[in-house]
């Protein structure tokens, strides 16, 4: 049996598997892609400071660093499900075999949510993400134009990581309106979540929106004069007044339909062009890959500002059940650092449970450095995710008061169980 | 191409006029409507349109808030019927 398992081989589980085991624990990392980094690897951008932030070149150092501590890792290999006994032993399915461990940390990171257009069924339509893996990490030109549907973060970022390529992006513009697009397609709710996240890196389209900003009124008037062509960042024209009500071809992407809207993201009949393009990205956002969690009955929380649906967790990664951990992405959307920074810390969680002893401040500087890293972060998902963190530590606190109600005992090895 | 037509469970072919309709018809749940439409239950196990199905949805949700709306079943990736039987290769 092995000491530990980590689900997941991104920031979050590799940063885990080291510090467990040079704690003096054997570790095994199983994921499901071909190399390690998660979605790290595909990351490249610019820090405020000028520096560049490489994920090929991160996600080695992370690799090298848990090889060293003796972490074996496991690649290509998709978990399908886990399972507990009452002796608190977690089973972990893999096609090919079965795993035991008493301490299992999922670290499956962040899944990309659908955006519906019509015609997004054809070939060259992609998400944004998988654009940026094509792109960063195999090195392959998803197409020579593309344009980029929805408006975040993430997309103003692969927008840039595209055009670095020598991929030229037409635009970056909402998906039409409908009821499974809702916000997406919602040019005020789209330039208000952008203008919130303060220190994002497409800082040229913040600057431009602040100064009309200051209040309600002024956010509506934000959207009213949002110049019909757009505002352009890095050459990239951004169009919140613009929405893709279509994508055509005939057997792939040709090009997309694109139509005015309204500062509401009603389509204005009549404006319809169509746009030439060989490839198209749908970018919905991302939302915590929660799905084993959820097969060992974690109670959940629907927490928007954390991306969607999280696992019930403390501050020290533990989950309501027994010997299972999460860390990253699957807690709540953030960056590549503070998923790393949650990773150290379930490392440590795991090695004190383990029965390593005088670790005690160590967990508490670790937690301690996930706050630090995330008041610095350079890339914000949510303009209000220390808010979403707090509620989550509310709601374990609720659920430890319950506990002590009903007379069972809670200790910081979460022994409750559930 | 209209919204009505497109194409929303790619596994099962379930379209956005359906699940719409389907949802208006019966005022459902996103469990309902899973199970009205087979949106969801295809080969991928509805890992692209999960949350589409979630918000065509209409019907009152058992604690929308503390639950997952369409319930996660193993094995959450494909396996073989080879392997599925226990059967050798
Ligand atoms: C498409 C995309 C682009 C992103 N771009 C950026 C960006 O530019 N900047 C930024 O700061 N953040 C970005 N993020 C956020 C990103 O999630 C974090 O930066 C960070 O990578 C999270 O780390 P993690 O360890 O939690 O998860 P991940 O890095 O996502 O790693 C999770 C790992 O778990 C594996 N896995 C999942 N399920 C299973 C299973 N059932 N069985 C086996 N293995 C499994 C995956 O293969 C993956 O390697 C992006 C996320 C996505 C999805």
């Amino acid at each position: 049996m092995t000491d530990v398992i980590v689900i997941g081989a991104g920031p979050a589980g590799l940063s885990a598997a080291a510090v467990a085991a040079e704690k003096g624990l054997n570790v095994l990392v199983i994921d499901e892609y071909m190399k390690p980094g998660g979605r790290l690897l595909g990351q490249l951008y610019e820090e405020p400071d000028g520096s560049w932030w490489n994920g090929i070149e991160e996600s080695a150092k992370l690799f090298n660093r848990a090889a060293e501590a003796g972490v074996t890792i496991k690649l290509q290999t998709p978990v399908n499900n886990i399972e507990t006994t009452a002796d608190g032993i977690w089973s972990v399915y893999t096609e090919e075999e079965t795993f035991v461990t008493r301490h299992l940390l999922i670290a499956t990171g962040a899944a990309e949510a659908p955006v519906p257009v019509p015609g997004w069924t054809l070939p060259g339509v992609m998400s944004v993400g998988a654009a940026q893996v094509m792109t960063n990490v195999h090195r392959v030109k998803p197409g020579n134009r593309g344009v980029i549907i929805g408006i975040n973060v993430l997309s103003a970022a692969i927008a840039m990581e595209l055009k670095l390529a020598g991929v030229e992006v037409a635009s970056l513009s909402l998906p039409g309106k409908n009821s499974m697009t809702e916000e997406s397609a919602d040019p005020r709710k789209v330039l208000n979540s952008l203008l919130h996240v303060s220190h994002m890196a497409p800082s040229p389209l913040v600057r431009f929106g602040s100064r009309f900003l200051q209040n309600d009124i002024m956010k509506k008037l934000g959207v009213s004069f949002f110049p019909k062509n757009g505002v352009k960042m890095w050459d990239i024209p951004v169009q919140l007044r613009k929405a893709v009500i279509e994508i055509y071809g005939e057997n792939e992407v040709e090009g997309v339909v694109m139509a005015n809207v309204t500062s509401d993201g009603e389509v204005i009949k009549g404006t319809e062009e169509r746009i030439t393009a060989d490839f198209v990205c749908i970018a919905g956002g991302l939302y915590p890959l929660a799905e084993l969690a959820a097969v060992a009955g974690c109670p959940f929380y629907l927490i928007d500002e954390l991306g969607g649906y999280v696992p019930l967790h403390n501050e020290q990664m533990e989950t309501t059940l027994k010997g299972l951990y999460v860390a990253g992405n699957i807690t709540g959307i953030e960056g590549a650092k503070v998923a790393a920074a949650q990773g150290t810390t379930a490392g440590l969680t795991i090695a004190r449970n383990s029965g390593i002893h005088g670790l005690v401040k160590e967990i508490q500087l670790a937690i301690q450095s996930i706050k630090q890293t995330r008041d610095n972060a350079s890339i914000q998902f949510h303009p209000e995710v220390k808010k979403g963190r707090e509620i989550i530590q509310e709601k374990w606190e609720e659920h430890a008061r319950a506990l002590e109600g009903t007379g069972s005992e809670v200790t910081s090895e979460a022994e409750a169980g559930g | 191409m209209t919204d009505f037509e497109m194409i929303i469970c790619r596994c099962e072919e379930v379209t956005y006029g359906e699940l719409i309709k389907t949802a208006e018809e019966f005022n459902c749940t996103a469990r309902e409507l899973k199970l009205r439409t087979r949106a969801g239950m295809g080969y991928c196990g509805g890992r692209t349109c999960r949350p589409m199905v979630d918000k065509a949805a209409r019907g009152p949700e058992i604690s929308k808030d503390t639950e997952i709306t369409l319930k996660y079943q193993p094995p959450l990736r494909p396996i073989s019927f080879g392997r599925l039987g226990g059967k050798e290769k």
